[in-house]
C-alpha cells in the first residue's frame, strides 16, 4: 500500500530530507536522519522496524526520539502550516511518530526525559462521543513538539482529575461537541485549579465559545485544531 | 396555495443498479462488521431478536432480515403538524419542505453586531422571522438559550420556538430517557393532550447518529422513548468523509446507511410503524483548515444521494445544508445556494437547514432572509415544465401573430404570478432608480425585512394555561448538574 502512495516521492528526494548517502555521517546520525525521513515520508507500516533496528545498533533512543521523530514531525507540520500537505498526511506523519515512539520510549534511561514543549493530558467529557475534533488537536499539538496523553472520549471527571494528579500534566485540553455536555467542563475545572494552582485550563468543541471558556475558567479556547496549538504555546510560555 | 414545494424535477445521479449495490454494501457491513451500541437496552432487543451482540465490546451485527423487516414497517408518508393545520408539513415523497438550522450557541446582536452566547430571546426572534417566511415551512430552535439553567435549556429552546411560531418545530438531539420524556409531556401540552398529539404531531425531534458506526447510549434510548410516545423521528448520519467515513462520497454514504438503518431497525423492534424519517448530512472535514466544510458542492452532492437512497427505501430524506461563512455576504449566498440546488434537485424531502453560519454554529438574523430568498429562487428551478395545450399557447401565438407582443393578453396575466419567480431582495431596477434609493444591498434589504417583521410580525402565543404548564414541565426538570440515569457500560 505505502509503495502504491508513496513509492514515488520516497524515491525522490525532498527538499525537507538529509541525504542519506552524503560523506562523514556517523552509524549514529544515519540512523536518526533514516527516523526523520521515515516521519516526513509517512512510512507508518515500516518505522516501528526502522525504531528496532536504531536500538540494536546502539542508537541512543533519546536522541532518536529528539533529533530523529520530533525533527521530522516538526518538519511535517510546518508543511502543512504552509499548506504543501493536508490534514490526512499530517495524522500519517503523527502515526509514524507515534509506531517508532512505542518501541523507543521504553528503552529511554529511567530517570531521562525527553524534551517536549509541554505535557498536554487531553479527552473528551462525559455523556459526549465525539473524538475527530479532539484527536485532530491531539495530533496538531504532538507534530508541534508537545507530548500528548490521550484519555478518549465520554471521560468520566473523576477520571480526568485522578489522570492530572497521576501525570502532572502542564495543560489539561478538554472538549465538548454538545450544549448539553458543555457544563461537564465547569466541573473539572473547579476540582483540578483547586489541586493544582498552575496547570492551564485548555477547552473546545463546536458549541463552545471564548465567552464561556472564560465564564468557566478555562485559561484557554481556540475554535479549530490549529488555533489550539497557538493557544498552547502561549499557555506554556 | 398548497404549503411546500411541489416538485416536477428530479436529477437523477445515482442509478437503480448503483443503488442496489449500496443497499447490499450496507447490509453486508451491518451483518459482518457491526454497529457498536452503548445502550444496555437496545443491545438486549437485537440479541432477543437474533443478532450477534457482544457485550464487552457493544459490537452488534444486524442479520439482513431484521433490516429487511424494519424498512417494510417504516412509514412512506408523515405529517409534521403544525401548530396552525394551515402549516402541516406532508412529507409524501412529491414536496420538498425547509427547515430552520439548528442549535447554535453563538448569534450576532441585531442592533450593535456583538458576537455572544445565544439566549432565549434570540430562539424567540429567530422563531417569529421563520414563522413570518414564505419559503421555510419546519421551524428549529436555531440557537440553544445558553442564559437558561444548562440542565433545561432545551426545554427553553422548545418553550420559546412552540410560543413565537404556528409551524411544526423539530428539536435536535435528546440525549437522555429524562430530556426525552420532558420534551414528549410538553409536546402533548401543547398540543392539548396525548390523543391529539399522537393525531397531529407538531414536534419531532432529529436524533444524530455517531461516525462511524457507533449509537450514543443517551441518544438511542431517548429515541426508542420518543417513538414509543409517538414524536416522529429524524436518524441523521453525518460521516465526514476523509475523516469519519470513507473519503469517497458514496463510501460515506454507507456508513451513514448503516448507522441509519440500524437506528430504524432498533426503533421498529421496540415500536413498529413509527414515524421515523431518513437523515444525512455528510460535509467533508476540509483538510486544511480542519473544519466541516458545511457549505460545499461535496456536502450538497452527499445530501442528493442520500435523497436517491432514502426514495430507494421509500422513506421521506431530511438532508443537511450549512455553510462555513462568518459573515452574512457573498460568500453565504454561494454555500447556501449551492448547498441547497442540489439536493433539491435530486429531490430532497426536508432540507435542514437555513439561516445559521459557520456551519451551523452562529446566527444572524438577516441570513434567515436571504435563504429565503434563495429557496425562493431554487423553488422555481425544480418546480418542472410540462407541455399542454394551456403552456403550448398555440392560440395566443396564433392570435398575436409575427411582429406584435404578448404583454396585453389575457393569457400573460394569468400565468405572469405563477410563471414568474418575484425576488424580494434581488434589485432589478436601474442603476439610477437603485442608487436614487440608498444604493441598498442585498444584506441591507434582509436587515429592513427583520426590522419589519420583528416590529410588526406578530404570533398567536399558546394559551396561558398552556405556558404555565410548560414552564412548569421545565421547572421540575431542573437538576443541579446532568441526569446520569443511562448506563454506559
Amino acid at each position: 500500500m505505502r509503495h502504491e502512495t508513496n513509492g514515488f516521492l520516497s524515491k525522490q528526494l525532498r527538499g525537507d530530507e538529509i541525504p542519506e548517502d552524503r560523506l562523514g555521517v556517523t552509524p549514529m546520525e544515519d540512523a536518526v536522519t533514516r527516523l526523520r525521513n521515515a516521519v516526513i515520508n509517512y512510512e507508518m507500516e515500516t518505522i516501528a522496524d526502522l525504531a528496532k533496528q536504531s536500538l540494536k545498533d546502539g542508537v541512543d533512543p533519546l536522541v532518536a526520539i529528539e533529533k530523529g521523530l520530533a525533527e521530522g514531525i516538526k518538519t511535517v507540520g510546518e508543511k502543512f502550516g504552509r499548506g504543501e500537505i493536508y490534514l490526512p498526511e499530517l495524522v500519517m506523519g503523527a502515526e509514524a511518530m507515534k509506531s517508532a515512539l512505542a518501541v523507543l520510549e521504553p528503552a529511554v534511561p529511567k530517570g531521562k526525559h525527553r524534551s517536549s514543549a509541554g505535557k498536554v493530558l487531553i479527552g473528551t467529557v462525559q455523556d459526549d462521543i465525539h473524538e475527530i475534533g479532539k484527536n485532530l488537536v491531539a495530533t496538531m499539538l504532538a507534530s508541534n513538539g508537545f507530548e500528548v496523553i490521550d484519555l478518549g472520549v465520554n471521560v468520566a471527571g473523576a477520571d480526568i482529575l485522578k489522570k492530572a494528579d497521576e501525570t502532572k500534566p502542564t495543560i489539561v485540553a478538554m472538549s465538548a461537541l454538545m450544549t448539553t455536555t458543555m457544563p461537564r467542563m465547569a466541573e473539572v475545572i473547579t476540582p483540578l485549579k483547586k489541586k493544582d494552582k498552575k496547570v492551564k485550563v485548555l477547552v473546545g468543541g463546536a458549541p463552545v465559545t471564548d465567552t464561556y471558556a472564560k465564564e468557566i475558567g478555562a485559561d484557554g479556547y481556540s475554535g479549530d485544531a490549529s488555533g489550539a496549538v497557538d493557544v498552547a504555546k502561549k499557555l506554556v510560555r | 396555495m398548497s404549503f411546500g414545494i411541489k416538485r416536477g424535477v428530479r436529477f437523477q445521479i445515482l442509478s437503480e443498479s448503483d443503488l442496489d449495490r449500496i443497499h447490499w454494501g450496507t447490509l453486508h457491513i451491518l451483518e459482518k462488521t457491526g454497529v457498536q451500541v452503548d445502550s444496555q437496552q437496545c443491545r438486549k432487543l437485537l440479541k432477543d431478536n437474533g443478532c450477534e451482540v457482544d457485550d464487552k465490546t457493544r459490537i452488534c451485527k444486524i442479520p439482513s432480515h431484521l433490516v429487511e423487516e424494519a424498512l417494510s414497517k417504516k412509514k412512506s408518508s408523515i405529517t409534521l403538524a403544525g401548530r396552525n393545520p394551515k402549516y402541516d408539513a406532508k412529507l409524501d415523497l412529491n414536496h420538498s419542505y425547509i427547515t430552520a438550522n439548528g442549535n447554535g450557541a453563538v448569534a450576532v446582536e441585531f442592533e450593535t453586531g456583538k458576537r455572544r452566547p445565544s439566549t432565549k430571546k434570540d430562539v424567540a426572534n429567530s422563531s417569529k422571522i421563520i414563522d413570518a417566511l414564505q419559503n421555510v415551512h419546519i421551524h428549529w430552535p436555531m440557537v440553544s438559550s445558553t442564559d437558561q439553567h444548562p440542565s433545561v435549556v432545551h426545554l427553553h429552546d422548545f418553550d420559546a420556538s412552540l410560543n413565537n411560531t404556528e409551524k411544526h418545530v423539530m428539536y435536535e438531539t435528546a440525549v437522555t430517557i429524562s430530556d426525552a420524556k420532558d420534551l414528549i409531556e410538553m409536546g402533548y401540552i401543547a398540543a392539548g393532550g396525548e390523543k391529539e398529539y399522537r393525531q397531529r404531531p407538531l414536534s419531532s425531534c432529529l436524533q444524530c447518529t455517531y461516525a462511524p458506526l457507533q449509537h450514543d447510549a443517551g441518544v438511542m434510548d431517548a429515541s426508542l422513548e420518543l417513538a414509543k410516545c409517538g414524536v416522529p423521528l429524524v436518524f441523521f448520519g453525518m460521516p465526514q468523509p476523509g475523516a469519519t467515513g470513507p473519503m469517497t462520497l458514496v463510501g460515506s454514504l454507507v456508513v451513514g446507511n448503516a448507522e441509519v438503518l440500524s437506528a430504524l431497525t432498533m426503533t421498529m423492534l421496540s415500536t413498529p410503524g413509527a414515524a421515523v424519517i431518513y437523515g444525512m448530512g455528510n460535509a467533508p472535514l476540509d483538510p486544511r483548515t480542519t473544519i466541516r466544510a458545511g457549505g460545499s458542492p461535496e456536502h450538497a452532492i452527499s445530501s442528493a444521494i442520500a435523497t436517491e437512497l432514502a426514495h430507494y427505501y421509500k422513506m421521506p430524506s431530511c438532508v443537511g445544508v450549512s455553510a462555513t461563512a462568518k459573515e452574512p455576504g457573498d460568500q453565504a449566498v454561494l454555500e447556501y445556494y449551492t448547498g441547497c440546488v442540489g439536493p433539491l434537485l435530486a429531490g430532497a424531502d426536508l432540507m435542514c437547514g437555513v439561516g445559521l453560519l459557520e456551519d451551523s454554529s452562529c446566527l444572524f438574523y438577516e441570513q434567515i432572509v436571504v435563504d429565503n430568498e434563495i429557496v425562493g429562487a431554487i423553488s422555481r428551478l425544480i418546480r418542472g415544465e410540462w407541455a399542454d395545450e394551456d403552456t403550448m399557447a398555440l392560440d395566443v401565438i396564433e392570435k398575436v401573430g409575427p411582429g406584435k407582443n404578448f404583454l396585453a393578453q389575457r393569457h400573460t396575466v394569468t400565468h405572469m404570478r405563477t410563471e414568474l419567480f418575484m425576488p424580494n431582495l434581488i434589485d432589478r431596477r436601474s442603476f439610477d432608480a437603485w442608487s436614487g434609493s440608498g444604493s441598498k444591498t442585498l444584506r441591507d434589504k434582509a436587515r429592513d425585512k427583520v426590522k419589519d417583521i420583528l416590529a410588526n410580525h406578530s404570533v398567536p402565543a399558546m394559551p396561558a394555561d398552556v405556558e404555565k404548564k410548560l414552564l412548569g414541565v421545565i421547572e421540575k426538570a431542573k437538576k443541579p448538574m446532568w441526569g446520569g440515569e443511562t448506563k454506559r457500560t
